[in-house]
């Protein structure tokens, strides 16, 4: 049983969406996500591997649900709390 | 590139030099890897050392004394990897994802 | 794989905001600092135009490419790129009997600094799933049918080693400047799902 992420060679993905976009960002709040990944990344909050670890423990619906930088939110927020910057549920007060 | 270390890290180890046969564990670990599913327990053949890296398997544990390992650009064949397909994979595999492949039957 | 439904953005949207706003108030970031880490991604994170740079004077100069493909890194930062990186970059060389195509099946490791931001097919499961097990038939749904003897090697981005594609050279493309060279690359060629 591997993670949800790891997905080379598993069926049933389809087609692909060959769409060749070139916007990094299809929202702003996106690029907010990736700011703070820098800012809290930089300042040794997390690292690299602790927050593609924090991805990969997604429930694996949710995982496939989310978009690409809601996964990213998702690790942020986990990290933040598992690291004590987040009260559980704070974000939610 | 062993001695190209950008970021500071000691040369790694040279144990599998290009051309060795090696296999990858097969064990499922129950934490972040760098060894996708499909790729364990299968044989490859070493391009190349990539240089080292802390093991991303311990640094994603939060912890400060992740090993630095050498890093191998290992090849594997595609029907070694799904018994079809006549392409190649590649993938960089930290030293201790590797073992000298045993018996040499190919 | 979209950024979702608008309900679902304007949510996540606040969310966001909200998290921005309790950090702010924890002392550990500014909203000109959050401005600063955008804008230096950005800046870094920069075009396919850098890549194409890199094969254009790949094609142009033998000695270069020889140097490219020895050490992708190095080469590349005598361009100016991947300054500061912690990452090694390897780059892959087609040619008429050998085709080349990069993936990142953990998750979405990708060239930024030469490439830019990904799209999103790349970072999509179907792609990342598909291309290891079967290329040839990824390949032709990007529109690439190569012959049938063509030797395919994908490259799964496992570790901090980033690839680049330097593309076959096309017939006919030996009275064109590096300039013009360089505007015949694209994006898809760099990663293997198209030629040039």
């Amino acid at each position: 049983m591997a993670r949800i992420n790891d997905v080379g060679g598993t069926q049933g993905f389809g087609a692909i969406d060959t769409t060749d976009d070139t916007e990094p960002f299809h929202a702003d709040w996106e690029a907010r996500v990736v700011g703070l990944y820098n800012t809290l990344r930089a300042q040794g909050i997390f690292n690299t591997n602790e927050f593609r670890d924090a991805i990969e423990s997604m429930p694996p619906a949710e995982y496939l649900a989310a978009s690409y930088y809601e996964r990213w939110f998702t690790a942020i927020c986990a990290l933040l709390e598992r690291k004590g910057v987040l009260a559980p549920g704070e974000l939610d007060d | 590139m062993t001695d190209a270390s950008p970021d500071g890290f000691p040369p790694g180890t040279d144990r599998f030099p290009p051309g060795t046969r090696v296999r990858t564990y097969r064990h499922d670990p129950p934490h972040h890897t760098r060894l996708p599913r499909y790729a364990r327990g299968k044989r490859g053949v070493v391009v190349e050392p990539e240089g080292p890296d802390e093991l991303a398997d311990v640094s994603a544990q939060g912890r400060g004394d992740a090993p630095v390992e050498q890093i191998y650009a290992v090849r594997f064949e595609a029907r070694d990897l799904w018994g079809e397909g006549d392409h190649h994979v590649v993938l960089d595999l930290w030293e201790s994802y590797l073992e000298e492949d045993p018996d040499d039957e190919r | 794989m979209t950024s979702g439904d608008h309900h679902t953005d304007a949510t996540i949207a606040r969310r966001v905001r909200r998290l921005e706003t309790l950090l702010e108030e924890k002392g550990l970031i500014t909203g000109e600092r959050l401005d600063e880490a955008i804008d230096a991604f950005l800046a870094e994170s920069s075009s396919p135009a850098n890549g194409a740079r890199v094969v254009a004077r790949a094609w142009t100069d033998d000695a270069y490419r020889a140097r490219l493909l020895a050490d992708g890194t190095a080469a590349v930062r005598e361009l100016g790129y991947m300054e500061g990186s912690f990452q090694r970059l390897r780059v892959v060389e087609n040619t008429a009997s050998r085709h080349n195509v990069v993936v990142c099946t953990l998750c979405s490791c990708y060239p930024l600094r030469l490439l830019g931001p990904s799209p999103s097919w790349y970072k999509s499961e179907a792609y990342r799933s598909r291309v290891v097990r079967e290329p040839r038939e990824v390949l032709r749904e990007f529109g690439l049918e190569l012959p049938a003897g063509t030797e395919i090697t994908v490259w799964d981005s496992s570790a901090e080693t980033r690839y680049l594609v330097l593309p076959h050279r096309p017939e006919g493309s030996e009275g064109l400047g590096e300039e013009e060279l360089a505007a015949l690359v694209t994006r898809n060629a760099l990663i293997g799902t198209a030629a040039v």
